[in-house]
This record gives structure tokens, C-alpha cells and sequence, in this order.
């Protein structure tokens, strides 16, 4: 899954010596992780995500599609970053998650998916007072960082289900993608000056199994466990190998409650492995564990066009892979949504917007709206 | 911090020895192919004359309603020549004299040339004003002696020397410009038959047509200021000197390190000959002759500019100077130097045209007054994991 652009600019005026890269909390080490959540999980603070045939958590949740389907979602992120005094505000678009389901007889499903792992676009600009030349020369240096693409994890995933109660998935998942990057450092007077710029490039490969279990004991409650282990990550640029590490594991457990009419309650934690990552940082950047919970409610909304809206609200926190300063980012996000069928149901139209909130016990801070739109469709 | 370091402080090395050759060589450009012709008449310091040659003048003419005849009489005959006023040096008036100098000998020698500027060959003077010397003047010239040269068929060579009590300077616009001296003069005293019009053309020297195309017009010099001491390095003047300069960069500075800056280190020798504190506009460029071309005064004229941008010089000033060669090292970055010589030269943008000279110390000086050349370059960054 590639990011189709990003446009993420940071500015900072820092004195002189300081240099520096990627300019956000979120997308520290090898990036941010979107989640592999579609717009209804993210609607619900990722509560939904293991029951969710259009999320990437469980492969058992392929089976409760009912149908073919094909769905592509449309992330961007308007961040603003807060450091001391100074502020910088950025955009990220993303395309974090495809997914293509294909019923099989009467109680198998395939699905062919593939969502964004570890965003790592940014761009970052510095700006610094440097001497060139005579000690009493000075110029303002711009350094430019910019970083393209990502690794995306793309899962081919086969469920089971003989009847509503029981649902199982496995899936198999090829980790792959590549970062750009650009390191330019430009100068103002391009007579007395050269302006100077590298470039890199870094792909990454890597295999991951996962399976899922759902089982809904009676009409108004269902769990979900999932779970991923992950083999080696390989980095290499060109010919080349950088590192590797494994992949983290990742293993998730979800409860829905759907007593009352109309409505279900979903409540979800999972666990990451992401210090594993560590090995593939050549700078120290510290990669942490953590957790991911979130609880939601989804429900029966007003009717639109002789549809009845399905409205969405959740929160969700965790724990970002990559530190700063050795500190944990942590995520707190508040989410809402809304699903319109269309198309006399066989398409539907997704959107969640949800407010993320980062911090890493220092006095940067990083809010975040990310406007999430997904279509399914049905052939 | 929330950005780690990437980039690396610049770093700047001064290479004392990098200069391995710097030498003042002749601009090749030669005589009569200025752009401008110089008119200088400074005492003791500086005189120069002026030489526009005639040597096709018309024989016959066309009055107005009839056929062509012979040209009998000569009437309001004179040289327009086009002025660049900015070169004006002097506000009292200035006598601008004209010889006959048509020669026989060598067309290169201005010995003979000048040999010539004597009473016998006079044929006449004009005053003007400061006020008169427009960007365009009519000089005007005996007309008997151009009836002469048209009745006779011979060439017409008028040599121009300003004299007056006091200094004065100023340029001529000259053919290579597209503008130069042209002659007008009337054939007949009825107006309403147009003037006839002839531009410089010169006959000699028959087997050189480059040159005789170049003779046309061209400048003299007659006296010009002392020249420096030898080992000196001297941008301009006249006659034009270039300044080459070949390094030996150490290839770990070029090939493995990212270079932002690079300085031409050069004291400034005071020259207080003439006009100290104006300015002299010097181009640094780049020698593109490759290793063959050994001849330091050939590979100086192979060149192409390092930027679009000039260094201002006034010629009375005197300590370290700084020439910007970036661009040249970009350039040497893509070429191997077994391919193409590090070399550098300087040269004034008024090349030919103006006296002024900037001096410079060699290699051959005192070290701490040698060129230099100044560096300042990161190291290329691991472009890889975070």
C-alpha cells in the first residue's frame, strides 16, 4: 500500500548546531501505524476492528461479509505540532487500507487486503544559522528531510464459518514496501553557494501468519481473539542489507455486546511487539511495546434517504512504536462516524473523523484529525 | 529532541598549496577586436589613439532624378561615431585631432602606426564641450582630403588623438559592436540628393581575412601606465591580461565530500596608476582545455563562466579578496582531472576596452600573501534507517 503523497512540512527555527529529521511524534523510527482499521473500526476507537470483514486485525472476520466486496479508504491527517513556543501544522494523506473479499461456497471466504504497516512520509525542514567559509560568515542553511512511502502489510487471508456462532480465519501476510528519501541541504545565494541533495532509498520484505477465532455464543454478545507472529524483517538498499528484525507480534482480544436493540457495544485490546523494531534503527531510535484499547458503540442512527445511518463514537488509546528521547509516544484518540448504504445496499459509504491526541512526557505535543473515507462495493 | 541530528556541520579547510600554476597571460582576443575604442589622452599616464580605415570609398554617385556620375566635389563630410558616455573621463573641452595614417607597413605595428600622428599627415581638429559629447558626434574631416582619396582611389586612414590641457578619455563604440564609425559626405550641394554613406573597410593585409576584417577600426596605444613587477598577477589593462590559475584539489575534497562553498583567496596589490577608485567588474570562469593544451595562455582563452555573477575591484585596493568558485568545483566534481585541468581564470568584463588593472600577489610571493584557495564541504550523510 503506497502513500500516494505527503505534504508534510515543519519548520522550525532552531539555533545554531541544532539539526535534525523527522519532526513529529507520530512518525518517529520506521512511522506511524495506521492500523489496518477501515473508517467503521476507526468510528468506533477500533473497538469493532476484530469483528470488522474490512478490517485487517482478524482473518476470522472475512467470514461475517456476506458477500463480495471491494473497499478502498482515503486517510488524510492534519497535524499540528506544538514544541515550546513554536508550532508547525502538516498534512498527511494516506490510502492505508484495500481489501477485496470473495465469498466461497457457503462457508468459506477469501480476502485479498493490503493496508499501510508503518507510515514513514514526512517531510521536515530546519533552518539554521551555519558558518561557511570564514569564521565571521555566517548563512542561513535550510536542511531538508523527506522521507516517501512506507511499509505496507499485505494479507491473503481464508475464513470458515459453518454458522454464526463460530468464525475462523488465517491469514498469510507478505510485509513490503520501501522508503524514499531526501536529504537536501539548500543555501540562499546559489552564487556563492551549492545547494546539495542525497538521495536513498530502502525497500523492506518480510512474512507474517495471523490467525483469528470469533465466537458468538448467543445473539447478544461475541469475542474475538486474533493474533500475528511475524517472522524476519529484512531491510536492504540496493544490494545491501541494512538490518533485520522480526516482525512484532500482535495479538488482540474483543468483546461485542449487542443487547440492546439497535445497538452493539464493542470493547477491544491488543497487545504489540513493537520493540523488536529496535534492531532496525541505526541511530538508537527506541521502539516500545504496547497496548491498544479501545471501546465503542455502534447504532442505529436517523434515517437518510429511506437508509437508516448507522452512527459511530469510540476512544481509543495506546502506545506509538517509536519513542522520543527515550519516552513512550502515547495516542489517545476520540473518534465518531457514520455508515450510509447505498445502492440499495450493495454499496456503502464509510466516514469517521477522529481527534488524536500525542504526547511523550516532554512539552511537544501533537494533535491530530484524521478524516477517514471508505466506499464498499458489492459486484 | 524530537529531530535527531542528520546533516553535519560544514566544515572549511584553507589548501595553502593548492595553487599549483598562476600566471598573467595575454587575452588573445587581439588588436581591433574590442568592442570599444579607446580615445585616452591622460599626460603622462595613459594616450591612446584611435584608427578607422576608409579603404573602399564610392567614386560615383546618383543625384537626385538623374544617373550616376562621378563624384567631382566633397561636401560636409564627417565621422559619426557613437559615444559611451559612462566612459567619459574629463569635463573640460577636448580637441579631437585627425592624421592620415595610411601605411604601408606591418598592419599590426602601432609603432608605425603612430609614427604617423605627426604634422605633415594632419587633416584637422575639432573642440567639443563636454556638453557636445553625446552618445552620438559628428566629427567632421577635411573635405578636400576625402575628395582626394575619392578622386585618387586610395584608401582613407584616419588615426584620432585627443589633445587638451587637461586629461581626458572617453570610448568609442566600435564595428565589432555593430555600431561603429561611419562616414558621411555629400557629393553634390543639393540636399535634396542623400548623403552618401561608407562604413570602415580595410584591404589589408591581403592574405589575413580574419584580421583585415578586424582592422577596420582598432585602438593604439601610445603610452599606457607602467607595468606591474614581474610575478605580479594582472587582470585588464591594456593590452588585455587574463589571470590563470591551476589547482590540485585533493580528490577526497571532491569526490567523497559534498562541497558548498569554495573561495579563491587573493590579496589585492594597490595600483594607483590610473583611476583608483573605479571600478573594475572581473568574471571568474572556468577552463575547459583539456590536458593537451598545455600553453597556459591558449587554455585561458577555453573557458566558460562559473556564474552569471562579477566581482568588483577598484584597482587602488589593496588586501584579501575573495573570488566564489562554487560552481566551477560542481563542474570538476563530474570530470576526472586527468580529463580537465583544475584551472580557473580571470577576466574583466571590459576586457580590451578599459586601462584599469587589477593586481594581484603570485605564488611566487610571500606565503601568507599567496593565493589561496578555501573550501568548505559536508560529508555525504547515511541516508537509511531512522
Amino acid at each position: 500500500m503506497r502513500n500516494a503523497f505527503v505534504a508534510a512540512t515543519i519548520s522550525v527555527v532552531l539555533s545554531a548546531s541544532v539539526a535534525g529529521g523527522q519532526g513529529a511524534l507520530s512518525t518517529q523510527g520506521l512511522g506511524y501505524p495506521s492500523g489496518g482499521l477501515s473508517a467503521r473500526a476507526e468510528g468506533t476507537g477500533g473497538a469493532l476492528g476484530d469483528f470488522d470483514a474490512l478490517s485487517l486485525t482478524s482473518p476470522a472476520s472475512l467470514a461475517a461479509a456476506g458477500s463480495a466486496a471491494l473497499y478502498f479508504q482515503y486517510s488524510p491527517e492534519f497535524r499540528k505540532v506544538t514544541a515550546g513556543s513554536g508550532n508547525a501544522s502538516t498534512t498527511t494523506a494516506r490510502f492505508p487500507v484495500v481489501v477485496g473479499i470473495l465469498p466461497m461456497g457457503s462457508s468459506w471466504t477469501a480476502g485479498l487486503s493490503a493496508a499501510s504497516f508503518l507510515d514513514r512520509s514526512t517531510e521536515t525542514n530546519l533552518t539554521r544559522v551555519q558558518v561557511v567559509g570564514a569564521p565571521t560568515d555566517t548563512v542561513t542553511l535550510t536542511e531538508r528531510n523527506r522521507v516517501l512511502g512506507a511499509i505496507n502489510d499485505i494479507r491473503l487471508a481464508l475464513a470458515w464459518s459453518k454458522s454464526p456462532v463460530v468464525r475462523i480465519g488465517v491469514g498469510a501476510h507478505v510485509f513490503a514496501g520501501s522508503n524514499r528519501i531526501t536529504f537536501s541541504q539548500l543555501f540562499p545565494d546559489s552564487s556563492r553557494y551549492i545547494s546539495t541533495s542525497q538521495a536513498g532509498r530502502i525497500s523492506y520484505a518480510g512474512f507474517a501468519a495471523s490467525v483469528g477465532l470469533e465466537v458468538h455464543p448467543s445473539r447478544v454478545i461475541g469475542f474475538a481473539v486474533s493474533g500475528r507472529k511475524g517472522g524476519d524483517l529484512r531491510a536492504e538498499s540496493g544490494d545491501t542489507a541494512l538490518g533485520r528484525a522480526p516482525l512484532p507480534d500482535h495479538y488482540s482480544a474483543s468483546v461485542t455486546y449487542e443487547g440492546i436493540p439497535g445497538a452493539a457495544i464493542s470493547a477491544r485490546v491488543a497487545h504489540d511487539s513493537w520493540s523488536s523494531l529496535s534492531a532496525l534503527s541505526s541511530s538508537g531510535i527506541q521502539a516500545f511495546d504496547g497496548w491498544d484499547a479501545g471501546v465503542g458503540v455502534e447504532a442505529a442512527g436517523p434515517r437518510l434517504l429511506q437508509r437508516i445511518v448507522t452512527v459511530r463514537v469510540g476512544g481509543r488509546s495506546r502506545t506509538l512504536p517509536f519513542g522520543v528521547n527515550g519516552e513512550k509516544v502515547k495516542e489517545n484518540t476520540l473518534a465518531a462516524g457514520f455508515g450510509l448504504p447505498l445502492a440499495r445496499d450493495r454499496s456503502s459509504f464509510e466516514f469517521a473523523l477522529q481527534r488524536a491526541s500525542r504526547t511523550a512526557g516532554s512539552d511537544i505535543k501533537e494533535r491530530g484529525f484524521i478524516l477517514s473515507f471508505g466506499l464498499r462495493v458489492s459486484p | 529532541m524530537l529531530c535527531p541530528p542528520i546533516g553535519g556541520d560544514v566544515q572549511t579547510i584553507t589548501l595553502d598549496a593548492a595553487v599549483v600554476l598562476d600566471t598573467t597571460v595575454q587575452a588573445l582576443s587581439g588588436i581591433g577586436t574590442e568592442p570599444g575604442l579607446l580615445l585616452a589622452s591622460r599626460g603622462d599616464t595613459l594616450d591612446t589613439r584611435v584608427i578607422i580605415r576608409f579603404d573602399s570609398l564610392p567614386q560615383k554617385f546618383i543625384p537626385t532624378g538623374d544617373t550616376a556620375r562621378p563624384i567631382s566635389s566633397v561636401d560636409s563630410a564627417y565621422i559619426q561615431l557613437r559615444v559611451d558616455t559612462s566612459s567619459i573621463k574629463g569635463a573640460d573641452p577636448v580637441t579631437i585631432e585627425a592624421y592620415d595614417v595610411d601605411t604601408t607597413a606591418n598592419d599590426t605595428s602601432s609603432a608605425a602606426v603612430l609614427a604617423l600622428f605627426r604634422p605633415d599627415r594632419f587633416i584637422s581638429a575639432q573642440t567639443f564641450t563636454r556638453a557636445q559629447l553625446t552618445d552620438t558626434l559628428k566629427y567632421f574631416i577635411s573635405n578636400a582630403v576625402v575628395l582626394d582619396r575619392v578622386v585618387n582611389g586610395t584608401p582613407l586612414r584616419i588615426g584620432l588623438r585627443a589633445t587638451g590641457p587637461v586629461s581626458a578619455q572617453m570610448r568609442f563604440i566600435s564595428t565589432e559592436s555593430q555600431a561603429g564609425p561611419v562616414l558621411f559626405f555629400r557629393a553634390t550641394p543639393d540636399t535634396t540628393t542623400k548623403p552618401l554613406v561608407v562604413s570602415p573597410f580595410s584591404r589589408t593585409p591581403a592574405d589575413d581575412r580574419i584580421l583585415r576584417s578586424v582592422l577596420v577600426d582598432y585602438t593604439v596605444i601610445a603610452n599606457a601606465p607602467a607595468p606591474a613587477s614581474p610575478g605580479t598577477l594582472v587582470v585588464g589593462g591594456l593590452p588585455a591580461r587574463r589571470v590563470y590559475f591551476r589547482f590540485n584539489i585533493p580528490s577526497s575534497i571532491i569526490d567523497s565530500s559534498t562541497v558548498v562553498r569554495a573561495t579563491l583567496l587573493l590579496n589585492q596589490l594597490s595600483n594607483q596608476s590610473l583611476d583608483p577608485t573605479d571600478s573594475v567588474l572581473v568574471v571568474p570562469q572556468v577552463g575547459l582545455a583539456g590536458i593537451a593544451v598545455t600553453d597556459p595562455t591558449k587554455a585561458a582563452q577555453i573557458v566558460t563562466p562559473v556564474s552569471a555573477d562579477t566581482v568588483k575591484f577598484r584597482p587602488g585596493n589593496s588586501g584579501q579578496m575573495s573570488v566564489e568558485l562554487a560552481r566551477a568545483l560542481a563542474l570538476w566534481h563530474t570530470t576526472p582531472a586527468d580529463t580537465l585541468p583544475r584551472a580557473i581564470i580571470l577576466r574583466a568584463v571590459g576586457e580590451g576596452i578599459s586601462p584599469l588593472e587589477i593586481r594581484f600577489s603570485s605564488s611566487e610571493d610571500a606565503a601568507a600573501l599567496r593565493p589561496k584557495l578555501r573550501i568548505s564541504y559536508t560529508s555525504r550523510v547515511p541516508l537509511g534507517l531512522p
